[in-house]
């Protein structure tokens, strides 16, 4: 069974070549004919390790290392792409799916451009391919057959955890369509208003993905690590969130290209450079040159080809970009301040605040060659990323009203006025009211302040209330995306300077007093799952007239020989109450269970201003009703 | 032999239990060991503060972190104890020391701010009459 795949994803090489043959020859047709086939042979080649993985075919030796019988259904197919080599498959399969989507949906009327965009698409799956076939092969048979696999990591077994690598790679990999589409443009140097209206689409059709992945990565970190935090600036997060950042510069620039075919050269550098960072996030989550809590499939050998992979795109293209860029037009004519203005400004300090996560990132190597060994983290972000992105986001509201070519500043003492007194005002507050530092309350206010301008913004573009259902959908995605983002920094703001956590040592009938909870610990079972054993405590969590009974647990994983948390969450409508257990301890003479506890306000809030900026995302991607 | 031996255990991992973990007293005193454990990073781990680690290390330098601030020592004493003894590895907020450590703390702003002068720059040489236009349809 698992040969077939083998022999399909050899066809699919193949017609990924012949993609890239005809594309590049400017034969649209065909090379879309080949783009479905490439597709077509893929999807068979991954179902069949779907079905090796489903029905534990432990022949097959990525089955055998990385699952057991024991494991429930959906973790087994997610084991699918739960390791390296599997995962290269699905970028494989992803990589021919844009390819195919390209081939059925572009629509700019250039068939040499087409063609060539779906050419340097298929090159880019037949680098895919290769690497999938020659140096990480999912399809290798074990003989003689073990009777049972090693399992998945548990940490892993999860069910965010099973929908977020396919959502990242669907990211990633879109942006490898991004790629194309600039390198296409600029082969013919012709970066213009028709080529951005295409670009775009691609660039929410990854950004949308990549969003949600980190949102579910972030998310599964919460409550399966057991510390209460959702971000923690590991070299694997920031590999996600660089070319995040640099596809949100990308979406902001390719608007001046497409309304005033202004920042081509620009945009088609962002495009470039959104699909290498992804792949340096590949190459650096892989490699094993950065320590994280969560590399997986580290291997020094496949980090050097994926190093190659990227320094051949990345020459290809930077090098093309630098003979076509004097030749592509500067668009209409704009002052400092106009919208043009505003627009570069959004991409200076979001590219530069990608450049500082990669600093940041990478830096522990750089200094290591220089014979210091340093660690970078979080402190370091808070004070370098974070001000930076504050700024910008200050002045969001103020000028996203701005006009194309010279910014009308009639209205600019007011904007200030209201942007100071707000300032203030959330100041006496946080001081006087809330009891909290004077940087949280200018968080608040600057969250608040997004928000009220994005509503500002939709009421001045609607002119009068009733035709505000009539604005064109992606005026609505720019309000739900600006929305969110605010409500994303409130809720960040009270999460971080307003989490509480303690430890406290509980004896079974005991009690303890968190946060204006009394916990109280009813009893600690050991219990059985379908491949884990584990300690679970029931704990009735109560707070005037709430009342919840929380049972987190403490599992082992005996195929893997690895513990995991599972934490219990109590969501009391402004906040999570949260409790990890740990070990059992001796206090005073009697056995007493520990258990970590976490009040996290408002970290919902976090999560429904990214899924708000998706959304927002998806209102862009909705084509304009005809008039 | 066989119980005093674990009688001698218990009494060790209950006098160890009495440093392990338990929040300090004064809730701001325990607000800036917390923040502190937020910012060391356990040598033991990959790549995780002592504040998120279960490493048995991580525990003990928990404790010495609390120890210290409800001695009385200030935030700069706690990162020095801690830098002497397992060197600068063990902070996360990495010292403006040296060629690198400016080049690491100043790298961002340095790039921030040349991408403003260039910025600048391009909209200078751009600078023609211009027609404003509303965005009324992006």
């Amino acid at each position: 069974m698992i040969e077939l795949g083998h022999f399909a994803a050899f066809l699919a090489l193949a017609a990924a070549l012949a993609q890239g043959l005809f594309g590049l020859t400017g034969q649209r047709r065909m090379a879309g004919l080949a783009a479905y086939a490439g597709l077509a042979v893929m999807t068979v080649s991954f179902l069949t390790l779907i079905v090796a993985f489903a029905r534990s075919d432990f022949s097959v030796a990525l089955v055998a290392n990385n699952s057991h019988t024991l494991k429930p259904m959906l973790y087994k197919i997610a084991g699918a792409w739960g390791n390296h080599e599997g995962s290269m498959a699905l970028w494989c399969l992803v990589t021919l799916g844009f390819g195919a989507a390209g081939a059925l949906w572009m629509r700019t009327g250039r068939d040499l451009f087409e063609a060539r965009a779906l050419g340097i698409q298929g090159l880019l799956a037949v680098g895919a391919l290769a690497y999938l076939l020659f140096a990480s092969s999912p399809f290798l048979r074990l003989d003689p057959a073990p009777f049972q696999g090693a399992g998945l990591n548990p940490l892993l077994q999860d069910p965010a955890l099973s929908f977020h690598p396919p959502m990242l790679y669907l990211g990633y990999v879109g942006y490898s369509f991004v790629f194309a589409l600039a390198a296409a443009g600029m082969m013919e140097a012709r970066i213009d208003s028709v080529w951005a209206r295409e670009a775009r689409r691609w660039s929410l059709a990854a950004f949308i993905p990549l969003t949600l992945g980190i949102a579910l990565g972030s998310y599964w970190a919460y409550y399966e690590l057991g510390w209460g935090g959702w971000w923690f600036w590991d070299p694997v997060e920031n590999a996600s969130l660089m070319p995040w950042l640099i596809g949100a510069a990308l979406l902001h620039s390719i608007v001046v290209t497409e309304k005033r075919e202004g920042f081509g050269a620009w945009s088609a550098l962002l495009a470039v450079l959104a699909f290498l960072f992804s792949i340096m996030g590949a190459f650096l989550v892989r490699s094993g040159i950065l320590t994280s809590v969560h590399a997986f499939a580290v291997d020094p050998e496949r980090g050097m080809l994926l190093l190659l992979g990227l320094l051949t795109y990345g020459g290809f293209a930077l090098g093309l970009f630098a003979l076509r860029a004097p030749k592509l037009s500067g668009g209409k004519p704009w002052d400092l301040l106009s919208r043009e203005g505003a627009l570069m400004a959004n991409n200076v300090v979001l590219v530069v605040a990608a450049l500082t996560v990669l600093l940041g990132t990478l830096f522990p190597l750089m200094a290591e060659a220089a014979g210091r060994t340093i660690s970078v983290g979080e402190p370091y972000f808070n004070l370098t990323f974070t001000p930076m992105l504050a700024v910008l986001l200050a002045i969001l509201p103020v000028v996203q009203a701005w006009a194309w070519g010279k910014a009308d500043l009639k209205t600019w003492s007011k904007w200030a006025i209201g942007g100071g007194v707000l300032a203030l005002v959330f100041m006496a507050l946080g001081v006087g009211v809330w009891d909290i530092s004077i940087g949280a309350a200018l968080g608040l206010a600057l969250g608040v302040w997004l928000v009220f301008g994005a509503l500002w913004e939709l009421k001045r573009r609607a002119i009068t209330p009733g035709r505000i259902f009539r604005l064109p959908p992606r005026v609505w995605g720019m309000t739900l995306a600006h929305i969110g983002l605010g409500l994303f920094v409130i809720g960040a703001v009270v999460e971080t300077t307003g989490r509480y956590e303690t430890t406290v040592a509980l004896a079974e009938g005991g009690s303890g007093t968190v946060a204006g909870w009394t916990l109280t610990l009813d009893q600690v079972r050991s219990i059985e799952g379908p491949n884990w054993y584990a300690d679970r405590a029931q704990l009735t969590a109560t707070r005037g007239r709430d009342r919840a009974v929380m049972a987190p647990m403490k599992r082992y994983y005996p195929a893997a020989q690895m513990p995991t948390t599972e934490t219990a969450i109590h969501k009391t409508g402004t906040g999570d109450l949260y409790a990890a257990l740990g070990e059992q301890r001796m206090v005073d003479g009697e056995p007493r269970w520990v258990f970590r506890v976490y009040y996290n306000p408002l970290i919902d809030m976090i999560y429904f201003g990214v899924i708000l900026m998706a959304l927002g995302g998806a209102f862009s991607l909705w084509p304009r009703r005809k008039a | 032999m066989k119980q005093l031996v674990f009688i001698l255990m218990s009494l060790l991992l209950a006098g160890l239990a009495a440093a392990e973990d338990v929040a300090l007293e004064n809730p701001q005193q325990e607000a800036r060991a917390q923040a502190l454990m937020r910012e060391l990073r356990c040598v033991a781990c990959e790549n995780e503060p002592i504040s998120q680690s279960a490493a048995p290390i991580a525990e003990d330098m928990r404790a010495r972190v609390r120890v210290m601030i409800e001695g009385g020592a200030s935030d700069d004493e706690v990162r020095d104890w801690f830098e002497a003894r397992y060197g600068e590895f063990v902070l996360f907020r990495p010292k403006a020391e040296g060629v690198t450590g400016w080049l690491l703390w100043g790298g961002p702003f340095l790039l921030l701010l040349l991408g403003i002068l260039i910025g600048i720059r391009i909209a200078r040489s751009r600078k023609a009459t211009v027609e404003p236009v509303q965005p009324e349809d992006a």
